[in-house]
């Protein structure tokens, strides 16, 4: 196999990686806040990608106007979802917390096409579909943008949990008795990171959107995002930025070497089997928390 | 007029026992009170409802008032009652485990907004426990335990409380330390004019810096008084202080215990 070809897999695979990222970004800032760990992320992002499109197309808006807006109303959407139905699980078993979520992923797939229509749509950000030559190398122009927007988001997100608002919502997961105990308001916090989650899901659903058409497959974007979240530590920002650079070389790399030999459809198992050894080898990732114990 | 007055309070865990049973006390403004009694009395129980903090265990105040400046507090969340100026330093210190000190601090400081207001209030925490300082960078989970305990008391007071309520706050630490410790309350209560509830098993110690102190057994209070006459109290002095009966000669102890003289 030639070098050019293996070097365009990896960077256009760094790239992908970096827009899975995004996605796993949003479920490890709600995991880092409240200790849940949100499987309706994916549907979260067709939903966003969704509004975009229908804002965009029913009202004629244009995409500058209407992704803020689809920001906006996600965000709405990320604080009802914890008011209606996450902060009646406080207390329940983790198991109660998890089919909720996996409930709220399936129950979007189907309600959110069935409303707006099942057939691709197309969202247009104005990227224009022609390559970027670099020497030899051929990079698809959306994916470069799309993982220089997640990159960026990314890092902003690391900023934030250093700010003072960051550093509550790192109290927050770390005891919430104690976080009351000193007066912060654990539930209005865990709202917004429900809400920052949301929209950080809405970006990602539109540049993939932007790359492959709007429809309910944006959702299976979770089994990737989850695949980084657990191999990056679930609770660290870095941790998902390079475990998305891994899965996605891993999986542009799995897609370009092995299927030619074994006829296709390599692209889906990398991070089914990613999730399936981090679990068995290092069940809490690679940058995870410890846990301090004092002897 | 008191402070804080908890007034024939109740307080019952998962809808059936009874923890708390009419309990009443008060702290005088900038008192320094201590409640003292054995494990399980209702003292910790106490201390919750004051804070708010009973809902997370499942726990809820079913008879009774608690008036903070006056006002009734108990239908108050636990974040308002610290904006009102009381704030509860937890049992087992309880800081946030991976967050440095200084984090730690700047956590408590969500009722404020005022950065620089924020910074010289951390700067003088660090100046009251110098010790925090030295260890700034590392996660408070890898401090030892007394410093936990003087950050969980800094991070208490960087909410400027009225009342700062503590839970065993010599648990676990050496005599020196509990020593230094209390000696933190003290000053902070005389130079800050706070009034300090302290919870305690450690009688010998709470009895030497409070002013006055109630006896709790079963749920009830038992006993209150200003801490001299508490001290000299034969019963407080053989079940809490372990100095009562001088030199016991074990070889005429009878097998029967030495009736107290109150009904519990």
């Amino acid at each position: 196999m030639d070098m050019i070809l293996l070097l365009e897999l990896a960077l256009n695979g760094v790239f992908v990686g970096l827009m899975y990222a995004l996605l796993s970004a949003g479920i490890v800032l709600i995991y880092k806040t409240s200790g849940i760990a949100n499987l309706a992320q994916g549907a979260l992002a067709m939903m966003g990608a969704y509004t975009v499109v229908v804002l965009a197309n029913s009202f004629g808006l244009s995409m500058w106007v209407a992704i803020p807006l689809a920001l906006a109303v996600m965000f709405a959407f990320g604080v009802a979802l914890e008011r209606v139905a996450l902060r009646r699980m406080i207390g329940q078993p983790v198991i109660m917390v998890i089919m909720l979520t996996i409930g709220l992923e399936i129950f979007l797939r189907g309600v959110i096409p069935g409303f707006f229509g099942a057939a691709v749509k197309r969202l247009d950000l104005g990227i224009s579909n022609a390559p970027i030559f670099v020497g030899e190398l051929l990079l698809n122009r959306a994916i470069l943008i799309g993982g220089g927007v997640s990159l960026g988001l990314i890092l902003l997100s690391i900023l934030f949990f250093n700010s003072r608002f960051g550093i509550i919502m790192r109290a927050v997961s770390d005891n919430q008795t104690a976080s009351w105990s000193v007066g912060i308001r654990v539930e209005r916090a865990i709202a917004v990171a429900w809400g920052l989650s949301a929209c950080m899901a809405t970006t990602s659903g539109v540049l993939w959107g932007a790359t492959q058409g709007v429809d309910w497959s944006l959702s299976l974007l979770l089994i990737k995002a989850l695949a980084i979240a657990i191999l990056g530590g679930l609770d660290s920002i870095v941790g998902v930025l390079i475990a998305g650079i891994i899965v996605g070389l891993a999986e542009s790399l799995a897609t370009g070497i092995l299927d030619p030999i074994v006829g296709g459809g390599t692209r889906d198992v990398v991070a089914s089997a990613i999730i399936l050894l981090t679990l068995l080898f290092r069940p809490h990732g690679l940058f995870g928390r410890e846990h301090i114990e004092r002897v | 007029m008191a402070l804080l007055s908890v007034n024939s309070v109740e307080v019952v865990y998962d809808q059936v026992s009874l923890a708390v049973k009419g309990a009443s006390l008060e702290v005088p403004q900038a008192g320094l009170v201590a409640l003292l009694g054995a494990n399980g009395a209702g003292k910790s129980t106490i201390l919750k409802s004051i804070s708010g903090l009973l809902a997370p265990e499942r726990g809820a105040v079913t008879r009774g008032t608690i008036t903070f400046e006056g006002e009734d507090i108990l239908a108050l969340d636990p974040p308002t009652r610290v904006r009102r100026g009381i704030v509860h330093v937890l049992e087992g210190r309880k800081v946030f485990e991976h967050l440095t000190p200084l984090e730690n601090l700047l956590a408590a400081t969500t009722m404020y907004s005022d950065r620089a207001r924020i910074d010289e209030m951390a700067e003088q925490m660090f100046e009251l426990f110098p010790r925090l300082k030295t260890r700034a960078k590392a996660k408070a989970g890898y401090l030892s335990g007394g410093e936990q305990q003087m950050l969980a008391i800094a991070r208490a007071l960087m909410t400027r409380p009225k009342l700062l309520m503590m839970d065993e706050p010599s648990l676990g630490l050496a005599p020196l330390l509990v020593d230094e410790i209390f000696d933190i309350i003290t000053r902070i209560n005389r130079e800050e004019g706070v009034a300090v509830l302290l919870v305690e098993q450690n009688a010998v110690a709470a009895l030497d810096v409070v002013q006055h102190a109630y006896l709790i057994e079963q749920g009830r209070i038992v006993m209150s008084g200003p801490a001299e006459v508490l001290r000299e109290n034969p019963d407080i002095k053989e079940a809490y202080l372990g100095s009562g009966a001088v030199a016991v000669d074990y070889h005429a102890v009878k097998h029967y215990r030495r009736r107290k003289r109150w009904l519990a």
